[in-house]
Formats: structure tokens, C-alpha cells, sequence
């Protein structure tokens, strides 16, 4: 029951800050659509055209303003000590990156499903594909948010290069790309690329709360 | 016995005395296999086009090799707390990168004449791209950290997750329908390619490794020394 109320508290407080820099979520929306005006404006107005680059498009853009966030991830919690205090509280790091990643999802990667059907309209993509991109997108955000935890966490100590974090992020999104917008090709069989998107899923979350927790307790020796 | 594979000063006596050598015999085989390399015969459909093959398939090896060994060696640094292992992953990095390098462009010079492109979004072609993006990751992620165990753990961490690539790229050519042929000296049963381009393939690869070793060596040795003198 205790433990219980602690994460409870967590997610209050991961809440809070949520609403407050409610504003920085919303301009990583703002980014999101601003690219695609200006990949209009660089391929020009041609409905057909655009109706059949237009998924990859938004799943490209999906990833790259995910890596915006990036920076947001550990680095206050790391260097005001709260993760320290969060660890004192009996909770382990790695439960920590557990609790982290989800609430990325929540707080982060979910407000952006509201922008994906607009964006979808100005392609007009048929339904479904929105569908398919709505669905792919839950579960790719999850895989995202596990990449970003790793990749954040590797670099908490990284003072001079940190656009090296984005570069791996994306590095590591080519396979979800891959499978997210392979589902809709005309012979393709969707029930198969969805039990691979879910499987690496699992692996993702898996293996970063290890691999996260084993780079910040790394970060927190050298501090 | 191969105590020089894990630890800096006897790794140091050996490659004083085995340097010599090894560079000599390396001069030996690569006039060799330049030779064989003229005398070979060209090929039926590409004519003299085929003889890029001799510097593409051995820089493509060692490609996959260094990163090999740059993987074997994370696990040995990360499980045993060995630090030769970082020094040999620091060293042999770029090493790999410029054998990818060397790879992608023959073979884009290659492609030119007889598929008509330089470049084509193919899966064996894309996965080398990623490898080489990989590599300079690796050695962009050694100049970043100003902290020597966060510097060489991280490496060594993101090494073993990019060897997710090393199986893609093997098998790219059997999984997916490639322009790029599937391999034709490795296969086990009898290799497909004819005895008199087997051979000077095969030397050349020998050089090539020999060259790739040499450049090792030394840059091991001089990692060493900076190491000893801080």
C-alpha cells in the first residue's frame, strides 16, 4: 500500500510538472506542423503526390520532433538531485526509468495523437491509413520513449555535443519506421507487422530500464 | 600464451617483435596480389570492370571484422573490467570507418557501369550505410565525454547494441529480394565464383587484413603511450 502511494506521488508530481511546461509540448506541436507546411511548400500543392508520401512524411516528422524533448528527459531531475531523493525514498533506479518512460508516454508522445488525424487531413490520407498510423503510432511512441530514455540517459554528462543523443534515436527508430510503414503496403500482412512492432516493444522495454539505470548510476559516480 | 591480447605490456613486447616481420611479409603478399590482380582474367559480361571486385569484397570483410572484434572486445572490457579492451576499441574505430568507406565508394564506382547507378536504396547497401554511420558515432562518442569511465563504458555499451547491424548485414542479401548478388565465396557446399578469381581475391584479402593489422598495431601502441605519459 505504501509503495503503492509512492508511485501514485510520482505520477502527481510528473503531473504537476506536465502542467507547467505545458507550453514546451505544445511548441514541439507547433514544430510538428510547421515542417509539414514546409515540406508542402518544398514539394509543392500536387494532391496525388502528396497523398502517397504523405505517411512517411508524418512518421518522419513524428520521430524527429520526439528527439526535441530530449534534453527535458533526466537533466533537471539529475542536476537538482531529485532522482537522488526520489532513489532515497526506496525506490530502485531502475523502477525509476520504469516510472520515467511511462510518464514520457503519457505526458509527451500521447498529446501528439491529437495532431496526427489534422495532419493526416491536410495529406488527405484515406481512413485507413489513419488507422493504421494512429495504432503503429501507439505503439512506436512506446518504443520511442524507450529509445529516448536510453539515449538521454547516456548522455546526462555530455556538456559539449548533445545533438549526438538525437542522432541516436534516430539511428535506432529505422526499425520501427520500417515495420509502422511497411503495414500499409497493398500485400503486406498486417497481422504479422503488428506482433513484430509489439514484440520490439516489449524488448525496448525490456532492456532500458537496465541499460538507463546502469548509465545514470554511471553519471552519478563521475558527477 | 595469449596474454597479449588482454594486457598492455606484454601486448607491447609482442608487437616490437612482430612488427618487422609483419610488415615485410604484408609488402610481399600485397606486390603478390596486385600481380595476380593483373593476370587475372575479366569477366565475360563486365570485362574489366570485375576487377574492382579485388579491393570492394576485402575492405567489405574487414569491415564486418573490425566491428567484430570491437564487439568482442566491449564484452570482455564491460564483463571483465579489462582496460586494454577500451584501448583496442579506441583504436581500431576509425580503422573499420575508413574500410566501410573504402567499401561503399568502389562498389558505388562499380555500380555505375553495370547497374547504371551510383547508388540504389537496396538492403545490403543501406545496412553497410548504417555501419559506417555507426562507426562515427562510436568515434564521435569517444571525443564527447570529458570522463575517462563514462567515456569508455558508453562506448562499449553502444558497440554492443550497434552489433545488432552485423546479422542484417550478412543476411540482408537472402532475406529481402537485392540487386546486390548473394554471397558467392562463402558458401560452404562449393563457392560459385571460378579458382582463377578465387585466388587473387583470396590474397588480396590477406593484404588487406595485414595492412588493416599494421595500422592496429601501431595505433594501439601509441594509445598506450598517451595513456602512460597522463
Amino acid at each position: 500500500m505504501f509503495f503503492i502511494k509512492k508511485i501514485f506521488l510520482f505520477f502527481k508530481r510528473e503531473l504537476k510538472l506536465f502542467f507547467r511546461n505545458i507550453v514546451s509540448i505544445f511548441s514541439n506541436i507547433l514544430f510538428f506542423f510547421l515542417s509539414i507546411f514546409i515540406f508542402v511548400f518544398a514539394l509543392g500543392a500536387d494532391e496525388q503526390n502528396l497523398k502517397s508520401i504523405g505517411l512517411g512524411i508524418i512518421w518522419s516528422l513524428l520521430v524527429l520532433s520526439s528527439t526535441l524533448s530530449l534534453r527535458k528527459f533526466y537533466e533537471e531531475d539529475f542536476n537538482n538531485g531529485v532522482l537522488v531523493i526520489i532513489h532515497m525514498r526506496g525506490i530502485s533506479y531502475e523502477l525509476i526509468v520504469f516510472l520515467k518512460i511511462l510518464s514520457h508516454f503519457l505526458f509527451v508522445q500521447v498529446p501528439f495523437l491529437i495532431s496526427i488525424p489534422v495532419a493526416s487531413l491536410l495529406f488527405n490520407l484515406p481512413i485507413y491509413e489513419v488507422y493504421n498510423l494512429i495504432f503503429t503510432f501507439i505503439i512506436g511512441s512506446l518504443i520511442l520513449s524507450c529509445l529516448s530514455s536510453m539515449s538521454a540517459s547516456m548522455n546526462l554528462l555530455n556538456k559539449a555535443n548533445f545533438s549526438i543523443g538525437g542522432i541516436i534515436v534516430l539511428l535506432f527508430s529505422v526499425p520501427v519506421i520500417i515495420f509502422s510503414v511497411g503495414i500499409n503496403e497493398v500485400d503486406s500482412d498486417f497481422k504479422s507487422l503488428i506482433n513484430i512492432l509489439i514484440g520490439m516493444a516489449l524488448i525496448f522495454l525490456g532492456i532500458s530500464p537496465w541499460a538507463s539505470a546502469a548509465f545514470i548510476k554511471l553519471a552519478l559516480r563521475n558527477k | 600464451m595469449f596474454g597479449f591480447l588482454i594486457n598492455p605490456s606484454k601486448f607491447n613486447k609482442f608487437a616490437d617483435i612482430i612488427l618487422k616481420p609483419l610488415i615485410l611479409l604484408c609488402s610481399v603478399i600485397l606486390i603478390a596480389g596486385l600481380i595476380l590482380v593483373y593476370l587475372s582474367p575479366l569477366d565475360y559480361q563486365q570485362g574489366l570492370t570485375v576487377k574492382i571486385m579485388y579491393i570492394h569484397v576485402p575492405s567489405a570483410w574487414l569491415a564486418l571484422l573490425t566491428y567484430s572484434i570491437m564487439t568482442i572486445y566491449s564484452v570482455i572490457g564491460i564483463a571483465f573490467k579489462m582496460p586494454f579492451s577500451f584501448i583496442v576499441n579506441k583504436a581500431v574505430a576509425p580503422i573499420g570507418a575508413v574500410f566501410t568507406l573504402i567499401c561503399l565508394i568502389s562498389g558505388s564506382l562499380w555500380g555505375k557501369p553495370i547497374w547504371g547507378t551510383w547508388w540504389v536504396w537496396d538492403a545490403r547497401l543501406t545496412s553497410v550505410a548504417i555501419l559506417l554511420l555507426i562507426y562515427l558515432i562510436i568515434i564521435f562518442l569517444d571525443k564527447t565525454f570529458e570522463n575517462k569511465e563514462v567515456r569508455e563504458k558508453t562506448t562499449a555499451i553502444f558497440i554492443l547494441i550497434g552489433s545488432v547491424n552485423l546479422p542484417i548485414i550478412k543476411f540482408s542479401v537472402d532475406w529481402w529480394n537485392t540487386l546486390h548478388q548473394p554471397a558467392s565465396v562463402s558458401k560452404l557446399s562449393s563457392p560459385s565464383i571460378d579458382i582463377s578469381m578465387l585466388q587473387p581475391l583470396l590474397v588480396m584479402t590477406i593484404a588487406f587484413s595485414l595492412i588493416g593489422l599494421i595500422i592496429a598495431i601501431l595505433r594501439i601502441k601509441a594509445e598506450i603511450l598517451i595513456r602512460k605519459n597522463r
